[in-house]
């Protein structure tokens, strides 16, 4: 054997043994697993000690675990996550399992992301879709496949200025209630020369989602902008509109108790309803919160935001993502912690509709407990799970603004309708 | 030498330029995409390009990787200097998959690379058929491993650049532009290079040439002249050997013949001594072209037996051609008439260089059997035969002179049973038993 081969042979087996010294330390180093998550509660509320639950939960998983340690970046806040998020992925050190916020889904799936769960989902015998509600499963689907487990909802609620409506002598509506009452009522407590106003806030989307109608399908090929339904949501809102004859009602209106009605997300009536919170948000009136009204053709649904789980699609460790993200999202215990904890409603029926935790959150609210067992089971179950595809954005801001210039009447809606499954075909 | 000293230059100076492309890359894509988080603009940024993109060590660390690589494989298989065909086939596709390997890294930004092998592999592949197929390859590389071509959804380079002002994106992409034509211009320099040292090398080789061919046109004139020259010394030879024997004793036979033919009547026994005597010079006349003859024979026969010549033929083919004869000597003493002897000789020699010549041959069988007064010698060979042979000049005079002796000569394809492939000749001859006896 010449030198030159003595060499290059000597060289190899350096390398060979490097890369093997490398595996086998990396290998008795243990497996970390790392989470990305934000600080404080992503539904605009306080939160006293946002990691107690997963700082728990990494307990209870490192205990089952043994060699898997469980790691965090802390302080990150909700408004800066998506950012953080983006840039973790940028430079390619994005967390093996991370929180979703509802509106970064349909990017991070689109952009490829988050790993598609369902072969995971298949594969894993102890796991049954059956255990969530319907619409929150749903939000964490894209193109028909699971991208995200749910970790925690928060439906879309109707609030209501109860001193307002006493004030005009009217009862506080039913959860049942629909278009004409809440129409009705708004007719009633509207008087421009006293500021006094039916509703703000209430869009042609909200009032679609009541209405039974959807405006894209489930794939996102197709858009139903002139389905009637959505042309009488349309009409609808305008006409409450017209009631305030020209005047635009500002947010700052409801909050001086102006306003009689305003979409407000549940998690605030969760966590401003109980004192002290109650008296330091609205100082000048009562309140309360009730199911959107329904439409003719729908029902008293409301559309549902959920905080998603995402497993990152580049990960080494999926099955232990899996295992973490299958923890905080299904189990019970840990749930319902959360649920106690957290302004949102659990994803899990038989947390959700648990009576002594149901009688425990609502000890502090006063008057009658409107969110009985079968209502909170009744608004998760009808909920509505806006469809996530790669073109959503640009699609609703198209249906947006075709509604906002007031191409309103039938055939206006129909081009719009054609315009965007035109573009949705591309 | 000169000429090859700037081709490596050439070469040295593309690998540089290379580098830089490489680098140009890797730091705008990583310092963009520092530069992006720094200013809070990654979501932004992963909303334009709409895809998740690659972990940013990953382009440094592949392309650089890879490239290293090339530079060794490239310039170390001139320190190898290996004539192995595999191995030097393996030397090239490595290079064509290492080129591969960095356009790849490089998410097909760029495809420059092709051409530096391709200057490189032009120069190190000799065969013109390896050489075209590695040329269409790496052109199409070239041409075809593209981002707009195999990534038309992938993130393209300008999303990096669209991050910079209009100035800097200007600034940026002419010196991308620059580089990318400085290494088109600097691989056709190259090739002019190539293709002018190849070329004169060729106008050289074919002076040579033609100059070995006149060497060889005059050397076979003088063979010729020669063989004249040899000729007419030896018609000399034999016409002064003619004329002091035969000559000679002929006039010597005619005078006493006719002194005798005077004596005859005068003197009987005077006359029957001059007879004599001219059948004594008569005698010594023969002796002298017997002697005459042998002068002429084969130098083998000359010095040795016919057995022990044959064995020498045999041996001496076995040394300088290789050529294994399997002999089987079946005809007894082998002591004939020098003329038989000779022709003998001569045609297994004829015999044995046909086989090596013409059928390659590596084994030989040589039988001489005799039956009563027939010698009959059969050669054959595991060479590749000749279904249907025209008889040349040395099967002709082969016949020539077993003709002349009475025989016969026969030849074509070997039989299959007998172990040999080849040509197989047989002849055979009457032997005259006066001769011999004498």
């Amino acid at each position: 054997m010449s030198s030159r081969k003595k060499w290059t042979f000597g060289l190899l087996l350096i390398l060979i043994a490097a890369a093997g010294g490398w595996l086998f330390w990396g290998q008795k180093q243990g497996t970390a697993l790392t989470i990305g998550v934000y600080a404080g509660s992503y539904w605009e509320t306080p939160d006293g000690n946002c990691y107690q639950i997963l700082d728990e939960t990494i307990e209870q998983f490192e205990q089952t675990h043994p060699g898997v340690q469980v790691e965090y970046a802390s302080g990150i806040g909700t408004d800066s996550y998506s950012e953080w998020l983006a840039e973790q992925i940028l430079q390619g050190t994005e967390p093996d399992l991370y929180f979703v916020l509802p509106e970064d889904f349909n990017l991070l799936v689109s952009s490829g992301a988050l790993e598609n769960l369902d072969g995971l989902m298949a594969e894993d015998r102890d796991f049954d879709p059956a255990v969530y509600y319907g619409p929150c499963l749903e939000a964490g689907q894209f193109g028909g496949s699971q991208y995200a487990l749910p970790h925690e909802s928060v439906p879309t609620m109707m609030f209501v200025n109860k001193t307002l409506l006493e004030g005009c002598g009217i009862p506080v509506p039913e959860n049942d209630w629909t278009w004409e009452d809440f129409f009705s009522i708004c007719q009633q407590v509207t008087d421009t020369g006293a500021r006094r106003f039916g509703v703000y806030g209430y869009t042609w989307l909200n009032a679609l989602y009541a209405n039974g109608a959807s405006l894209f399908s489930e794939d996102g090929t197709a858009c139903f902008l002139a389905d009637p339904r959505i042309e009488a949501a349309i009409q609808f809102t305008r006409s409450l509109n017209e009631l305030n004859s020209g005047y635009t009602v500002t947010a700052r209106d409801f909050d001086l108790g102006h306003v009689a009605f305003r979409p407000f997300l549940f998690s605030e009536y969760r966590a401003y309803q109980p004192y002290p919170w109650r008296i330091k948000k609205y100082t000048g009136f009562e309140w309360d919160c009730v199911c959107m009204p329904a439409g003719p053709d729908g029902a008293n649904v409301s559309e549902l935001h959920t905080m998603l789980l995402g497993i990152n699609a580049r990960t080494p460790h999926k099955l232990l993502a899996w295992e973490f993200a299958k923890l905080l999202s299904t189990d019970e215990q840990v749930q319902k912690k959360l649920y106690a904890h957290s302004v949102g409603i659990s994803p899990l029926p038989d947390v959700a509709e648990d009576n002594a935790l149901l009688e425990q959150l609502y000890q502090d609210i006063p008057g009658s407990v409107r969110f009985s067992r079968e209502m909170v089971g009744g608004i998760m179950q009808n909920a509505v799970a806006a469809p996530h595809f790669s073109r959503y954005e640009q699609a609703m801001a198209m249906a947006q603004q075709a509604v906002a210039e007031g191409k309103i009447d039938k055939s206006s809606l129909a081009a719009a309708q054609r315009e965007i499954n035109i573009y949705l075909s591309k | 030498m000169k000429r090859e000293r700037n081709l490596l230059d050439t070469a040295r100076v593309m690998f540089l330029l290379n580098l830089c492309i490489l680098l140009f890359y890797t730091v705008v894509c990583l310092t963009t995409t520092q530069r992006v988080c720094a200013s809070f603009g990654a979501y932004d940024f992963l909303l334009s390009i709409g895809q998740l993109p690659p972990r940013p060590w990953q382009m440094p660390l592949g392309a650089l990787g890879f490239y290293t690589l090339l530079c060794v494989v490239s310039f170390g298989k001139y320190y190898l200097k290996t004539e192995a065909f595999w191995l030097r086939l393996l030397v090239c596709l490595g290079e064509i998959v290492l080129c591969l390997g960095v356009t790849v890294s490089l998410r097909f930004y760029y495809s420059g690379i092709a051409l530096l092998v391709l200057a490189d592999l032009v120069h190190y592949v000799r065969n013109s058929f390896y050489r075209t197929g590695f040329m269409a390859v790496l052109v199409f590389i070239f041409a075809f491993v593209r981002f707009d071509i195999l990534t038309p959804g992938g993130i393209p380079f300008s999303a990096y650049l669209g991050y910079y002002s209009h100035t800097v994106q200007g600034y940026l992409s002419s010196l991308e532009s620059v580089m990318v034509c400085l290494n088109i211009l600097l691989f056709v320099l190259y090739m002019i290079l190539l293709f002018t040292s190849e070329r004169r090398e060729n106008v050289r080789i074919q002076k040579l040439n033609r100059q070995l061919n006149e060497a060889n046109t005059q050397l076979k004139e003088y063979a010729v002249e020669l063989e004249h020259m040899t000729a007419m010394r030896e018609r000399n030879r034999l016409a002064r050997e003619i004329h002091d024997t035969l000559g000679h004793t002929l006039t010597g036979i005619i005078m006493g013949a006719d002194a005798g033919l005077a004596l005859f009547d005068a003197a009987p026994e005077e006359a029957r001594k001059r007879v004599e005597v001219i059948a004594q010079s008569a005698r010594d006349g023969l002796n002298d072209v017997r002697r005459s003859i042998k002068a002429l024979r084969v130098d083998a026969l000359e010095k040795h037996s016919l057995e022990e010549a044959l064995e020498g033929l045999l041996e001496n083919f076995r040394l300088t051609t290789g050529l294994e004869v399997e002999y089987a000597q079946q005809a007894g003493e082998l002591r004939f008439a020098a003329d038989e002897e000779d022709t003998l000789y001569r045609i297994v020699q004829e015999g044995l260089t046909n086989a090596v010549r013409h059928g390659h041959a590596k084994r030989a069988s040589l039988a001489l059997v005799r039956q009563g007064e027939t010698l009959t010698v059969t050669l054959q060979d595991d060479g590749e035969g000749c279904a249907a042979p025209e008889a040349g000049f040395g099967l002709r005079h082969m016949q020539e002179r077993l003709g002349m002796l009475g025989g016969s000569l026969t030849y074509g394809s070997s039989r299959q049973d007998s172990g040999y492939g080849g040509f197989m000749i047989t002849a055979s001859m009457p032997i005259r038993e006066k001769e011999r006896k004498s």
